[in-house]
């Protein structure tokens, strides 16, 4: 009943799929499978949230168990080495959402949609923070405060957003809107809260920088932007369903045939499953092994290189085998490792 | 620094050497579309190998 009232409230015609957030939770973490890792600029951690850093190595992220009641995972950021932003200094995470997804919303009409952003944030590093809301050219960004006030404790965030009636955006296979958190930038970064504005921004003048605090923490999770002016409670999805959501964008090929083109060299085709948001790019995560069979067989260090492919298939060569025979099958050998030929449609 | 990939003697992708990334020339990729960028800016990437 609080569930049906809440939807209600919040505009929202959709019971399922409100939230457009994919990997609200947490819960999917591809790449790094809980492991900590160090974001470069540009990387993608846990599935779908991508991070920009002006420098390297000044803070690590990891999948965590620590959270609040009703979830099982966060997202944890901790500042490995602490700075102080210059000018032009950044330090941000954010998730684009894919123009299909946010279509219904009309920006850049007359028509425009309200929406409402919510999650749980927890920091040791209490104080104003900023969340930035643009489109895919990030030449429309609206910036809304919201405040930590107790350290080392989950708070629940909620920020109501009327959607943007000029600008352009995507609303196919392109990004259509992101969202990002400020962990600390300088002020060629900073802009005005609360309304959309022309232009690159992630924080207001009076938000800290959290990025700027020895070993400062910074957890997040219940991730949820929906249509509508009230928060509704977070949509939790089954595991499967979110991963599924995920590999649209990103996903670790481990299955595939392959006919052996030279001794050291096979040309591989796979099925994407699901279809990916575009051709995926692709590169390796560990070196493969193959078998025929009887005898398997171990490249001695990745190589792997695009043939063709389409948004659900890929023809690709892998190449630094010995002893392969031409014309001969292959298949991967599951269960050696969790390697694979990473395929990413992201954005 | 990007180099053309050739395959049954037709140039089929792009790898990103800093990455060892293997690029389609996909235009909504959106790594095809830095490669893009980075060509408009005047680069050139190395030839695709004859023999592959």
């Amino acid at each position: 009943m609080t569930l049906a009232v809440n939807i209600a409230q919040s505009g929202s015609n959709n019971v399922t799929f409100r939230n457009r957030i994919i990997n609200g939770a947490m819960v999917i973490d591809q790449r790094n499978a809980g492991a900590s890792f160090t974001p470069t600029s540009g990387n993608y951690g846990l599935d779908r949230y991508r991070y920009f850093v002006s420098q390297a190595s000044k803070i690590t992220a990891q999948q965590s168990s620590t959270v609040p009641t009703g979830f099982s995972t966060s997202l944890l950021q901790t500042v490995a080495t602490a700075v102080t932003p210059g000018a032009s200094d950044y330090f941000i995470f954010q998730q684009n959402i894919e123009g299909y997804n946010i279509a219904d919303m009309q920006f850049g009409t007359a028509s425009a949609q309200t929406f409402t952003v919510s999650f749980w944030v927890r920091s040791s590093v209490t104080g104003t923070y900023s969340i930035y809301l643009a489109n895919a050219s990030v030449n429309r960004t609206y910036l809304a405060n919201y405040t930590i006030s107790t350290a080392n404790t989950f708070e629940y965030k909620t920020i109501t957003i009327a959607g943007d009636q000029s600008g352009t955006w995507g609303n196919t296979n392109s990004g259509g809107i992101m969202i990002g958190w400020d962990l600390g930038s300088g002020s060629t970064y900073n802009g005005t809260a609360n309304t959309w504005q022309a232009g690159q921004y992630y924080r207001t003048s009076s938000s800290v920088n959290w990025i700027s605090t020895a070993s400062a923490t910074f957890y997040i999770t219940g991730v949820q932007l929906e249509a509508g002016t009230t928060a509704s409670p977070f949509e939790y999805r089954q595991y499967g369903d979110e991963l599924m959501l995920c590999q649209r964008y990103f996903q670790i090929v481990r299955n595939g045939i392959a006919l052996g083109n030279t001794a050291a060299i096979t040309v591989t085709s796979s099925m994407l499953t699901p279809t990916m948001r575009a051709s995926p790019s692709l590169s390796q995560q560990g070196v493969i092994q193959l078998t025929n069979g009887t005898t398997d067989f171990v490249q001695s260090s990745t190589s792997t290189t695009l043939a063709s492919g389409s948004d659900n298939c890929i023809v690709y060569t892998l190449g630094n085998f010995s002893g392969l025979t031409a014309n001969a099958a292959y298949g991967y050998r599951i269960g050696a490792n969790t390697n694979g030929v990473t395929a990413s449609a992201e954005f | 620094m990007y180099k053309l990939f050739k395959f049954n003697d037709k140039v089929v992708s792009v790898t990103r050497l800093a990455d060892s990334t293997s690029i389609p020339f996909d235009p909504a990729n959106t790594d095809y579309q830095a490669y893009l960028r980075w060509l408009e800016a005047g680069n050139t990437p190395e030839p695709a190998e004859e023999n592959q």
